[in-house]
């Protein structure tokens, strides 16, 4: 028991519980003292400032795009690198999915979850969600399809390219609106200074280029992590082996 | 939301969470870190973050989930990983 990695376990153990003491704290303490700081400043002014109704999807967008930016193409990178690092590999097995049963009940499920993921995405100035969020969506209906119906079903339908050219579309998109705003003479992504429509506050047509901006999120990370998940299965047809049963 | 309630739930993500660093068969540490995910978007839910919820739902439960199962699928199986044979 004196070894060092039980040394620093119990270490580790110790500072667990002093964070998670400290976090209780957090919940214990009573709820309502009034908004003050920072968080009073959006809330007040984040209608009049981007019209949007969800104000986590005004910082996100409007407040502090240029991060967004960021964030978004360090997820941009990460798919590039696996990409790169699986590239070479060739996995012969491939899978024939699931029963005749499962297979149809998805393809009931399919329109319904992709609708939810569009609301997701298209909504997000309105409601809690967002490109990235309904961008996750899409993704996991991709890999559903790969465990479902066995891995060579959609890479056969929509080709990795595709999807490529759909997530730097998505990339492009986002720089483009952000480069007009400078090109109206203000700093890079300006929202409703650089002349987009403000709109009502809880329409679908408002909050500037905020659901602009969720729908190139949405389009990149989608295809991301979707290109994530199949260069990691990286299934290609194997002609010696036979093909799977018709549904 | 009653505070025994919250109580059990973060009891309970504390189990699942040692579940998930100390099990030794792979598949089992996966599946604990999922359920994990899913008390953790709960108790977002929970504390007013409705984005971070649904970003935690989906992300840990669906996508990281199906990451670790493919990695698993196609790298070797032993059970459990070589540096634990120290401590036995």
């Amino acid at each position: 028991m004196k070894s060092p990695r039980n040394l620093q376990r119990l270490g580790a153990l110790a500072l667990s519980l002093a964070l998670g003491w400290w976090l209780w704290q957090g919940v214990t303490i009573s709820p309502f003292q009034g908004i003050t700081g920072p968080a009073a400043r959006y809330i007040h002014g984040t209608a009049r400032d981007t019209g949007a109704a969800n104000v986590v999807a005004a910082i996100l967008f409007d407040y502090r795009g240029f991060d967004t930016l960021g964030e978004a193409s360090v997820i941009y990178t990460t798919v590039c690198g696996v990409a790169l690092l699986f590239a070479k590999r060739r996995y012969r097995r491939s899978s024939h999915g699931l029963s005749f049963i499962v297979k149809r009940s998805m393809a009931l499920l399919v329109p319904f979850i992709l609708l939810y993921a569009s609301s997701i995405i298209v909504m997000g100035h309105l409601s809690p969600g967002g490109g990235f969020q309904g961008g996750s969506v899409m993704a996991t209906v991709t890999i559903l399809f790969c465990v479902i119906y066995g891995s060579s079903f959609e890479a056969a339908r929509v080709s990795p390219k595709v999807k490529e050219t759909i997530e730097s579309s998505g990339a492009l998109l986002f720089v483009l609106i952000g480069l007009v705003g400078l090109v109206t003479g203000g700093a890079f992504l300006t929202n409703i200074a650089a002349g987009f429509p403000r709109g009502t506050m809880g329409q679908l047509f408002s909050g500037g280029t905020i659901p602009l901006l969720n729908i190139a999120v949405g389009m990149k990370v989608g295809a991301g992590l979707s290109t994530l998940f199949y260069s990691m299965v990286k299934i290609l047809e194997d002609p010696t082996e036979s093909s799977p049963p018709e549904v | 939301m009653s505070i025994t309630f919250f109580a059990f739930l973060a009891a309970f993500l504390i189990v699942t969470a040692l579940t998930a660093s100390e099990a030794r068969d792979m598949l089992s540490a996966v599946i604990a870190l999922s359920v994990f995910g899913i008390l953790m978007a709960i108790i977002f839910v929970i504390l007013q973050a409705p984005d971070v919820a649904l970003t935690q739902a989906i992300i840990n439960s669906g996508l990281v989930t199906s990451l670790f199962l493919v990695a698993y699928s196609q790298t070797r199986k032993r059970g459990d990983d070589p540096d634990r044979e120290n401590d036995r």
